[in-house]
């Protein structure tokens, strides 16, 4: 009872955050005349350039410190304190903003438009992880990405979701991702940042929608660790693609396993693999069969997704300013009854020809049509190739991070009895 | 710094300073929770009493009392909203630190306490559970997809495809840049560019070539190709047009010419020629007049017309034998007369082809005016004996197709609206107003709405058409595979004047002249103003402004607004019953006797 009770008074607390977000400017300015006269609106100044090049430099910092605390220290106080300091620089100071995550969409957009102007510093905060992740794991995870560590802050109670769920859950960033890139080389939305759980918290507001998804995903993020991180995040796919081939990943043990299994249940975000030694009870021929039948399976499964992804273009286009417009303007019909939509409005009054919208908008969906293909196409792709994935599985004596995975916290090195003579295993 | 013993003692407290940490996180949730509430549901700024204060003030605005009583309500309410909005961000301050208190007592004993390892549950079988993975992961898949495809079907609506048609100059109606029209899609009619199957008997190689097809929709908004402009529907997309001129002094009037026969139908124009046609009961006559000069460019006779009638028809003087406005193509030129006979003539005023349609048996004489769908002309043929709806090839006048229509003898023209799914014909005539197919001719809808001897024509925007009748009553009605009712009025009917429907208001002129605006969704009069004359003239939308021409020949220049506001009214010096034609710069009115240019 007095557990529950307390279970009831978090999700209280939690979910009663999401008020914050309705002190809003709701006024217009008074319409009568007055002698006052309206301050003048100003522009504030761009960052400066020295403390874009600051962020970098931190950025780089933090991920070397924090590799460092990880591999060589192996210290998890040390990446906790890190995250901590990651959180107050690039979540309260810098407002979530720039951040790697969201680069993803400036890099797209840099890629297919090329009159759009991407910053060095955005450049430098899409890579710097991958470089890192590429020779030392997902470090920026540990103790660097600030959503990370907000996660990381409210998982009391972690719970294993078990391996079935995980692989289910674990598709979902692929599909996000993919409609990021989309959305983004299309020139139709930054969704990442449209959709950013944590921005509303570094800036002390943000829409009533977003509260509720903020405050549900750290509720959640009580007993299923890092919710976000494992089961939305776009960059988390790439980082995890990146990190199977580091060099120098986090080891559990700094020396040889015991084979002691206390370890077994350390990792909140289930990323330990467990030992296998057994062969697969499957015969040989039977799970060749299946494995060519799979491969085989997966050009089918690209074109099946193509196909799908393709019919669904107009539905995924409706989100295009540009689209949605020209449905508007085209269906009047949708919006009777109701006050004319200030697109329709703008639309009028900027006096552009109907046809030339019309001809944007085909345009666009024609662009969504392609879209449609390649994003259908990945995802068909990702899923052909994690069914085949999981037919094979190398031999593996010992418990080791999964290198995908693993956000290297560090906390599964503390249930380790073994401690460090010599350097830890490569 | 002392660092904090795991001991119990501090544990207690760090628990203890937690729990009451989150109880206060709790309450300050509650009120702050509350006072969004209030400050939601409130609504200061549009309390009734701020509102009605707001209203007397528009009706006297100068009064300071009342002016200073609308600044403090409105300050008092803007003090009330400032002061929650910074209780509830003071407050959402105090509850994130009230949480980070919480976060880090509970982290702070999470750390004091020694790790202590579970102890190794049951080992799973891996090579099954990779198997279960598979499957899982197949299913998703599986799930993915069916769901994707539910929602393209669910979603689907043939965008894609109708912005491709609409852009290629096709199916789509365009608003005027006044920005005062209906949404687009909603007010006028264009050529589509895909020809329904069903026009088998057309000359369909016609659509193909760019001689002999149908005018583009950039050309059809940038002249006026039949009555009341683009699809009929009292809305032109010219802009720049003159608001002051007097036909006395010559004043802003370019050109006047006398036009030879008499005739109340309005005039068209295209590039440089405006058309009009003129009939006695012995003669009846196509004009070509130049656009810029006024001078008559040619004039053709219509006679020796296989079938027609030795005797001119009786018919009201009111209406006489050339009531009906011409229409083009900008390839030919079309004209009738209250005799049936029907021209096709080119732009240099050739014979393409004549015939007559047979004497239509109207008492006040046939006016519905003609108007084009892509290479076809259509024709309101609402007479005694066998009335109907018919569209004739423009290039050989053979017909494409015609409709039997149950009704009355009428005197309204058709008009063609883009619904948004598709293009309309929509007429009206004792005892319903219809929706046809302009390519097949099939009719598509009907509803019984209006009586009598039904003179105007309707008008359509955002879904709703409109149409009207003296002893009658005004309907609108929301259009769709069922149409219904969506409201009526019976307090001002026209009996000649037809209504203009802009995007938010109906504006209806009565033949006594008395001018009145509808919320066009709702039926509510907004206004209504008396011009003091008998109008027998259409009002026309364009550059923004209301024309509206009363019978004495004085332009009633008003705006097309919730409020009535004049804008001009300036007197052409003749009598009017035509409805003017726009150019750029230009205005086409023709008088009683002559055909003016006003222009600055």
């Amino acid at each position: 009872m007095k557990e529950r009770m307390k279970k009831l008074c978090w999700i209280l607390l939690f979910t009663l955050v999401v008020v914050n977000g309705f002190a809003v400017q709701r006024f217009p300015k008074p319409e009568f005349e007055t002698a006052y006269l309206q301050p003048q609106t100003h522009q504030p100044p761009p960052r400066a350039e020295l403390l874009a090049v600051t962020d970098v430099v931190v950025l780089f910092l933090a991920l070397a410190v924090t590799t460092w605390l990880v591999l060589k220290r192996r210290s998890r106080m040390g990446v906790f304190f890190m995250s901590l300091a990651s959180l107050a620089y690039f979540g309260f100071y810098r407002q979530g903003c720039v951040c790697s995550i969201g680069a993803i969409q400036n890099v797209t957009l840099a890629l297919f438009d090329h009159s759009f102007f991407i910053p060095l510093t955005v450049i430098a905060f899409f890579i710097l992880p991958l470089i890192f992740t590429l020779f030392f794991g997902r470090t920026f995870c540990a103790g660097v990405c600030p959503f990370g560590a907000l996660q990381d802050l409210v998982a009391f109670r972690p719970v294993k979701l078990g391996s079935r769920l995980n692989a289910v859950l674990g598709m979902i960033p692929y599909v996000y991702l993919g409609l990021a890139v989309l959305y983004a080389a299309t020139g139709t939305d930054f969704i990442i940042c449209r959709y950013d759980p944590f921005v509303g918290i570094f800036r002390f507001g943000a829409s009533f929608g977003m509260f509720i998804f903020t405050g549900t995903l750290l509720l959640s993020g009580i007993f299923i660790a890092r919710p976000y991180c494992r089961f939305l995040c776009p960059y988390g796919v790439l980082l995890n693609r990146t990190s199977r081939f580091s060099r120098k990943h986090l080891t559990i043990t700094p020396a040889a396993c015991i084979q002691c299994r206390l370890c077994e249940n350390s990792c909140p975000y289930d990323a330990i693999d467990i030992p296998v030694t057994g062969k697969n009870p499957m015969d040989k021929q039977r799970r060749m069969r299946n494995l060519i039948f799979i491969i085989l399976l997966v050009p089918v499964l690209v074109g099946i997704g193509g196909w799908t992804g393709a019919r669904l273009h107009e539905t995924l286009a409706g989100v295009n300013p540009k689209v949605r417009l020209a449905s508007l303007v085209m269906h009047p019909e949708s919006y009777a009854g109701m006050a004319e939509p200030f697109e329709i409005t703008a639309f009028r009054s900027a006096g552009k020809p109907v046809a030339q919208l019309y001809a944007e908008a085909s345009s666009v969906l024609g662009q969504f049509y392609t879209g449609g293909w390649i994003l259908g196409g990945f995802l068909g792709l990702v899923f052909g190739l994690v069914i085949a994935g999981r037919m094979l599985a190398r031999y593996n004596p010992d418990y080791v991070p999964n290198k995908g995975n693993c956000f290297s916290c560090g906390r599964c090195v503390d249930y380790c009895p073994v401690k460090a003579t010599t350097n830890p295993p490569s | 710094m002392r660092k904090l013993e795991p001991t119990p003692r501090n544990i207690r407290l760090l628990r203890n300073t937690a729990t009451v940490s989150g109880i206060f996180a709790m309450v300050l949730c509650v009120l702050i929770l509350i006072n969004f509430l209030q400050v939601k549901r409130a609504d200061p700024l549009n309390t009734p009493a701020l509102k009605m204060l707001v209203e007397r003030l528009k009706s006297s605005p100068g009064d300071k009392q009342l002016q200073q009583e609308v600044r403090e309500l409105d300050l008092v309410a803007r003090k009330a909203f400032f002061t929650s909005q910074w209780q509830v961000r003071t407050g959402g301050y105090l509850l994130f630190f009230s949480l980070l208190l919480v976060i880090i007592c509970l982290k702070s004993i999470e750390m004091m306490k020694p790790v202590i390892p579970e102890p190794p549950g049951k080992e799973d079988d891996f090579w099954n559970e990779r198997m279960l993975n598979r499957k899982w992961v197949a299913y998703a898949g599986i799930t993915l997809i069916v769901l994707s495809l539910v929602a393209a079907w669910l979603t689907h609506n043939e965008l894609g495809n109708n912005l491709q048609a609409a852009a290629s100059g096709g199916a789509i109606s365009e608003e005027p840049a006044t920005g005062a029209a209906s949404p687009s899609g909603s007010s006028a009619v264009p050529a589509d560019s895909t020809r329904a199957d069903t026009t088998a008997k057309s000359d369909t190689a016609a659509a193909s070539n760019p001689v002999d097809g149908f005018p583009t929709l950039k050309e059809i908004r940038a002249n006026s190709a039949s009555f009341r402009g683009f699809g009929g529907n009292g809305i032109d997309f010219h802009t720049n047009l003159p608001i002051s001129w007097d036909g006395k002094s010559g004043k802003n009037i370019l050109w006047k010419t006398e036009v030879p026969l008499p005739g109340y139908n309005s005039p068209i124009v295209w590039n440089d020629q405006v058309f009009l046609s003129g009939a006695s009961d012995a003669k009846r006559e196509v004009y070509s007049f130049d656009a810029n000069s006024g001078k008559l460019k040619w004039r053709f006779t219509v006679d020796k017309i296989p079938g027609s009638p030795a005797a001119s028809p009786k018919v009201n003087s009111e209406t006489g034998q050339a009531a009906p406005t011409m229409a083009t193509d900008g390839r030919r030129v079309y004209a009738i007369f209250a005799n049936g006979d029907m021209v096709s003539l080119d732009m240099e005023g050739k014979k393409i082809w004549a015939k007559n349609l047979g004497l239509p048996v109207n008492h006040y004489g046939h006016s519905s005016s003609l108007i084009m769908y892509h290479d076809m002309v259509i024709i309101q043929y609402d007479q005694r004996n066998a009335p109907c709806v018919m569209a004739l090839a423009g290039k050989s006048g053979e017909v494409v197709w015609k409709t039997a229509r149950n009704v009355k003898i009428s005197w309204a023209s058709p008009i063609l609206v883009n619904t948004g799914k598709r293009t309309e014909l929509i007429l009206v005539a004792e005892p319903s107003m219809k929706g046809y197919d302009p390519a097949s001719g099939k009719e598509l809808w009907s509803i019984d709405c209006i009586g009598g001897e039904v003179g105007p024509s309707a008008a359509f925007v955002g879904g709703i058409a409109f149409s009207v009748n003296e002893y009658s009553k005004l309907a609108a009605v929301e259009l769709g595979e069922n149409p219904r009712l969506l409201w009526e009025g019976t307090e001002y009917l026209s009996d000649i004047p037809s209504p203009l429907a802009t995007e938010k208001y109906l504006f209806l002129l009565t033949s006594y002249g008395t001018a009145v605006c509808y919320d066009a969704k709702s039926g509510e009069k907004q206004w209504e103003k008396d011009f003091g004359n008998p109008t027998y003239a259409s009002p026309m939308l364009a550059d923004g402004k209301i024309y509206q021409m009363d019978k004495t020949g004085i332009m009633h220049i008003f705006k097309p607004d919730k409020v009535y506001a004049s804008i001009a009214e300036p007197q052409l010096g003749e009598g009017s019953v035509c409805t003017p034609a726009f150019g750029d710069g230009r205005i086409y009115i023709r008088g009683n006797r002559n055909l003016y240019c006003v222009g600055r």
